[in-house]
Order: C-alpha cells, then sequence, then structure tokens
C-alpha cells in the first residue's frame, strides 16, 4: 500500500485551509459567540430550575459539555455534503472520478487538511481555556489517551454520513434540503448541541441506538471522565468501532449503486 | 501495426431526463415522477484513433462531443456497443485507465484553487506514482517549452484565465499518459494565449508521442493542430476523414460580412437576387455571405454589391467550424 498519495492530499489540504486565515479567524471569533450564547442560554434554565442539578449535570459540567461540544463540532463538521453536491451539479465529479484512487478516499483526504488546521485552530485553544478557566476540570490521564482513537473513530462515523447522504445528492439535484435535514437529525442525536442527559428517557435510548452519537458523544464523554478503567471505555469505543465498520461497509456499497446514476444515467 | 489506442465500435449512449413540471406544485410532484423521455447523445459510432494522432473532434453544441469523450475516460457507461482504451473496458476499469489518459474540461479545473502550481503538481505526482526521474523530466521539458518561473509559484486563483488553462493542461500531460482529452480548452481565450496553447500541445504529443483528443469551436484550433478530424452531429458521424480532404472541399470558401445601413432586409434581398448561390444570413445589422472563390473572388463579389448598396463596414473571415459543419450537414460532400 502506498501511503504518500494519502499524506500528500493532507498536506495539500493543510496548506489550502492556512491559506483562508480569514475563515479560520470567523470560525474561531463565531465559536466564541457561540459560547457567549450558549453560557447565558443554560445560566437561564439553570436559573429556573428548582434544583442544582439537572440531568445528572451540574451547571459546570454542562458548560463544560456544551462548550467542548461545540468547538469539536467546528472541528469535526467538514461540509463534504456540499463539496460533493456541488461537484455533481457543476460536472466537477468527473475530473475526480478519473483520479486512480477511490472516490471517497480521494474526497476524505482532500478535506482532512481542513481537520487538522481546525483542531489546532478551534478545538486545542478552547480546550485550553476550559482547562484555565475551570481550573483543570478535565483530567490529564487515561481520558486523554481514549480521546484519541474515539476522536478519530468520531471523525470517520461523521464521514461516513456525510458521504452517504452526499451519494443521495446523486439523484437529486435540491442538496439543500437534504442536508438541512441531516444537520438538524446529527447535531439533535450526536449530542453536539444539547447533552443527552437531558433528553426524555425514551428519546436518550433511542438516540443511543443510532450512530449519531458515537460522533460526538463518546469522545466528548470519554475526555470528561476521571481515570476511567478499561472496562468503563471499552463498551464505547468498542460501539463506535462497530459503527465504523458497518457505516463503512453500507456507505461504500450505497456509493456503488449510487454511481450508477451518474455512469448510466448521467446524473 | 501496433493496435489502436482508442477503438470505439457502434457505441450510443442515451439520458433518461425527467421532464420537469412548473412550479413549486410541479417540483413536489417532480419529486414522484416517472415521466422520462430518452435523449440519445451519441448515436451509433465507431472510430479507431492511432497512438500520436491529434484528432479534432467537432460539432456543434449539444452534438454529443462531451458524452463521447466522458465515455472514452470511463466516467459514463455506453449504454451499447463496445469501446476499448489502451486495451481495457474504461468504465469497468476507472482507475486502472485513468493512469493512462489526461482529461481536461473547459473552464474546469483540477488544480488547488489557493496553492501554487507547484503544489498541485507535487500532488499529482504522489496520486498518479510519477517516479522521481520521470517528474523532473517533465517539469524541465515544460521550461523548456512555457514560461513555468512565472507559473510553478503563483497561486492559481491569482492567475488569468489563460494561464489556468494552460497549467491544467500541463498538468493533465503530467504523468505522461498515453491519451489526453481535450474538451475545449480554448473556449473564452485571447488570440495570443490560444496559439501559445496550440504550440504547446503540438510539442507535447511531439515530443511524447501523446494520442490527443480535442474538441473546439475554433477553426484555428483545428487548422493548427488537427490531422484527422471526425465531426458529430444530433449524435451522430457525420464524418471521418483527414483534414486536407477536408480542406479540399472548403479551402476555397470565406465568409463575407458587410455592415449596412437602412433597410437591412431589402438589400439582403438584392444580393440574393444578384448571387443565388451563395448562403446568406443577416444578424444585427451584418449580412453575412459564404463565398466559394474558386467560382468568385470576394472582392468580386463585395465591388458588385456596393454598386447597388452602401456598405458601411466590411470583414472577411475564414469559412468557420460551424459554416464547415453545417455545410457537411446539409450534404455539402459531393
Ligand atoms: N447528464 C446528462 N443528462 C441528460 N442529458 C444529457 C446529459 N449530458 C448531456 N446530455 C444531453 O446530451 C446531448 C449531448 O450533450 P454533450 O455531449 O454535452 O454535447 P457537446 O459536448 O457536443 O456540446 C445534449 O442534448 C445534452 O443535453
Ligand atoms: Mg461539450
Amino acid at each position: 500500500m502506498n501511503l504518500k498519495k494519502y499524506t500528500s492530499l493532507l498536506r495539500a489540504g493543510i496548506m489550502e485551509s492556512l491559506n483562508y486565515r480569514l475563515s479560520a479567524l470567523v470560525l474561531f471569533f463565531g465559536n466564541l459567540v457561540y459560547i457567549a450564547i450558549i453560557y447565558y442560554l443554560w445560566r437561564a434554565i439553570y436559573a429556573s430550575s428548582p434544583t442544582d442539578v439537572v440531568g445528572g449535570m451540574t451547571f459546570t459540567d454542562t458548560l463544560i459539555y456544551v462548550v467542548l461540544a461545540s468547538s469539536l463540532f467546528s472541528f469535526m463538521e467538514m461540509y463534504f455534503v456540499w463539496d460533493i453536491g456541488r461537484s455533481v451539479q457543476s460536472g466537477k465529479i468527473a475530473l475526480d472520478l478519473i483520479k486512480p484512487m477511490a472516490y471517497r478516499d480521494y474526497v476524505f483526504w482532500s478535506c482532512a487538511g481542513t481537520l487538522f488546521t481546525n483542531f489546532f485552530s478551534v478545538f486545542l485553544p478552547t480546550f485550553i481555556v476550559i482547562e484555565i478557566v475551570t481550573k483543570g476540570a478535565i483530567d490529564f490521564g487515561m481520558n486523554l489517551v481514549w480521546f484519541i482513537p474515539s476522536v478519530i473513530m468520531g471523525v470517520v462515523i461523521n464521514y461516513n454520513i456525510d458521504f452517504f447522504v452526499g451519494s443521495i445528492c446523486l439523484y437529486t439535484e435540491s442538496i439543500w434540503g437534504i442536508n438541512m435535514m441531516k444537520q438538524v437529525i446529527v447535531l439533535l442525536f450526536s449530542g453536539a448541541t444539547i447533552p443527552l442527559a437531558f433528553f426524555p428517557d425514551k428519546l436518550q435510548s433511542i438516540a443511543y441506538h443510532l450512530p449519531f452519537q458515537s460522533i460526538y458523544n463518546t469522545p466528548l464523554s470519554i475526555l470528561l471522565m476521571h481515570s476511567p478503567s478499561v472496562s468503563q471505555v471499552l463498551p464505547m469505543i468498542l460501539l463506535q468501532l462497530f459503527w465504523c465498520v458497518a457505516l463503512t461497509l453500507f456507505t461504500s456499497l450505497f456509493w456503488f449503486i449510487s454511481i450508477r446514476q451518474v455512469t448510466v444515467n448521467g446524473g | 501495426m501496433e493496435e489502436a489506442v482508442i477503438q470505439i465500435k457502434n457505441i450510443t449512449k442515451e439520458f433518461k431526463v425527467l421532464n420537469h413540471r412548473e412550479g413549486v406544485k410541479g417540483g413536489l410532484m417532480d419529486l414522484f415522477s416517472r415521466d422520462y423521455r430518452i435523449v440519445r447523445a451519441v448515436d451509433d459510432i465507431s472510430m479507431n484513433v492511432e497512438q500520436g494522432e491529434i484528432v479534432g473532434y467537432l460539432g456543434p453544441n449539444g452534438a454529443g462531443k462531451s458524452t463521447t469523450i466522458k465515455m472514452m475516460a470511463g466516467v459514463l457507461e455506453p449504454t451499447s456497443g463496445e469501446i476499448l482504451v489502451n486495451g481495457v473496458i474504461p468504465y469497468k476499469n476507472r482507475a486502472g485507465n485513468s493512469q493512462h489518459i489526461g482529461v481536461v474540461f473547459g473552464q474546469r479545473s483540477q488544480l488547488w484553487w489557493a496553492l501554487p502550481l507547484i503544489e498541485s503538481f507535487k500532488l499529482l505526482r504522489d496520486i498518479y506514482q510519477i517516479p522521481k526521474a520521470e517528474y523532473e523530466e517533465m517539469l524541465s521539458f515544460y521550461a523548456s517549452i512555457a514560461d513555468m518561473e512565472n507559473l510553478l509559484h503563483k497561486p492559481v486563483r491569482q492567475m488569468s484565465l489563460g494561464q489556468r488553462t494552460l497549467s491544467d493542461i500541463l498538468a493533465a500531460f503530467l504523468h505522461n499518459p498515453k491519451i489526453v482529452f481535450l474538451d475545449e480548452p480554448t473556449i473564452g481565450l485571447d488570440v495570443s494565449m490560444k496559439a501559445k496553447i496550440r504550440e504547446l500541445i503540438l510539442s507535447l504529443n511531439e515530443k511524447k508521442h501523446t494520442t490527443v483528443i480535442l474538441t473546439t469551436h475554433d477553426m484555428g484550433d483545428v487548422d493548427a493542430l488537427c490531422r484527422r478530424i471526425v465531426i458529430i452531429d444530433h449524435g451522430k458521424m457525420l464524418y471521418d476523414n483527414d483534414m486536407d480532404h477536408l480542406k479540399g472541399f472548403f479551402g476555397s470558401y470565406r465568409t463575407l460580412k458587410i455592415r449596412v445601413s437602412g433597410d437591412v432586409n431589402g438589400h439582403l434581398a438584392e444580393i440574393q437576387r444578384q448571387f443565388p448561390d451563395m448562403r446568406t444570413e443577416t444578424e444585427e445589422g451584418w449580412i453575412t455571405i459564404l463565398v466559394d472563390e474558386e467560382k468568385t473572388g470576394v472582392m468580386k463579389v463585395l465591388n458588385t454589391i456596393q454598386e447597388s448598396v452602401k456598405v458601411r463596414d466590411v470583414q472577411i473571415e475564414e469559412i468557420s467550424t460551424e459554416d464547415v459543419i453545417r455545410k457537411i450537414y446539409e450534404g455539402d460532400m459531393g
């Protein structure tokens, strides 16, 4: 196997995203504004509650969770669906299809550089700020070690879902509606906006049976654990692994069927 | 003789197109509609192309040129017929086929927008696994035919359309493919850039013996590059022969355009009366007359017209591709 193509795409992606310093800045400040809004929102929610603990979480717990969730979202959300949809509509997909690489790998690694840059420009600063402000609410232990494979699998699962939705774009011309629907579902069920602990029992149980919570909720929960034991983390990691494998198989198959829509019907 | 690099036998391509309805309600109904119509974009085309040939693939808009190219590149699957490129069936072996082909779709770029051109080249080197020596050799060859110093370190988004097109063509040739497809590469370029690009294509073809399939609406491109031309319209092959052969028929044609004031249609009728054999057209005060110089000289036609019509402006042009195609389509091939 030749890894050079992947590292080379990664490298180009990093350089390209560094070129858009302004958009990194916008992302950074946009995230700050968002954090300010949710701070007041959750303070209001807690102020109106008769108890200090809601859904098993204190105000500080919740705030740390939602702030990290939003920065994790800014770091991991790649807007692949738009990319795929646009390249289907403009016909640029023809150029990408005739690369000597599988299309899904080509698209992923072309965008992976942005992930890399976002990690350092959005997630890491937020993490450090939280650590300082809360005077060490996040452990520097095994939780960080487990967080790494967990967040990587989160990225893979997220990509698979985007790639699946992108494949649907091959059948329809309206990416916008489909993408909005996907965004809403993912934002809600992944724990990216509201901690799953706040969901009613029924909804919570549904969320835990769907792949979305493996994207943001699992890595975040692991990150916020205090010296977690293997038996605590392993089931979560294995569930993520299951979703990675299952979704990769499923979306590859779906792509294989869908791409015939382009090659046979011309999109 | 060596096997032809492109072998096409009776290929046809049909698209299933949804009949769209009007309005919001129609749009909603379209979602569930099964009301399709079949568009036959390519209709029973056959041809063989040898290694090293430059073939002009011509036809009016919507003739089916791009569709044929996409089938050769493996992006589209023919509805029927056989197609072999480098001995493999392109759509069945897309990744394998891609190593041996390069493609430029005019006005769509495969280059990385924010990065200097050299970065896109390095990326292509790694993706196509071009050996280092070959890559270096190609770059120094590029340096000998184009102003690479100016291009390589310039971010693609800062390039002019011409520079970008040039870069895209160089990128398509970089992995030394056996065949390069150029789909309207010179569209929108000025005269000097067109000349530069023609020169470039010609030297690449000579040096690497690359087969080039070129679609264009510019007769200048065809004159400069193509020994052989294939013409299609409505998906059907109309003509496949040497350029010289075609010129034998149309080389003596010129287009005479005159601008007149006053009653254009009246003047047109007068000209048609004087030269009943010549094809004429009008557009925004201009009258276009297709003159066969073997029968009557352009100047003679002009002088005759000037006796009865006040001419304000004159242009004389070589016969355009469109005119040639139209004449072929009208069955003027004798
Ligand atoms: N993806 C597609 N779906 C439906 N019809 C198409 C598609 N691509 C091309 N066509 C139709 O096929 C015909 C040939 O198109 P094309 O090959 O692009 O022509 P050219 O490149 O010669 O201008 C046109 O009528 C066009 O509308
Ligand atoms: Mg075309």
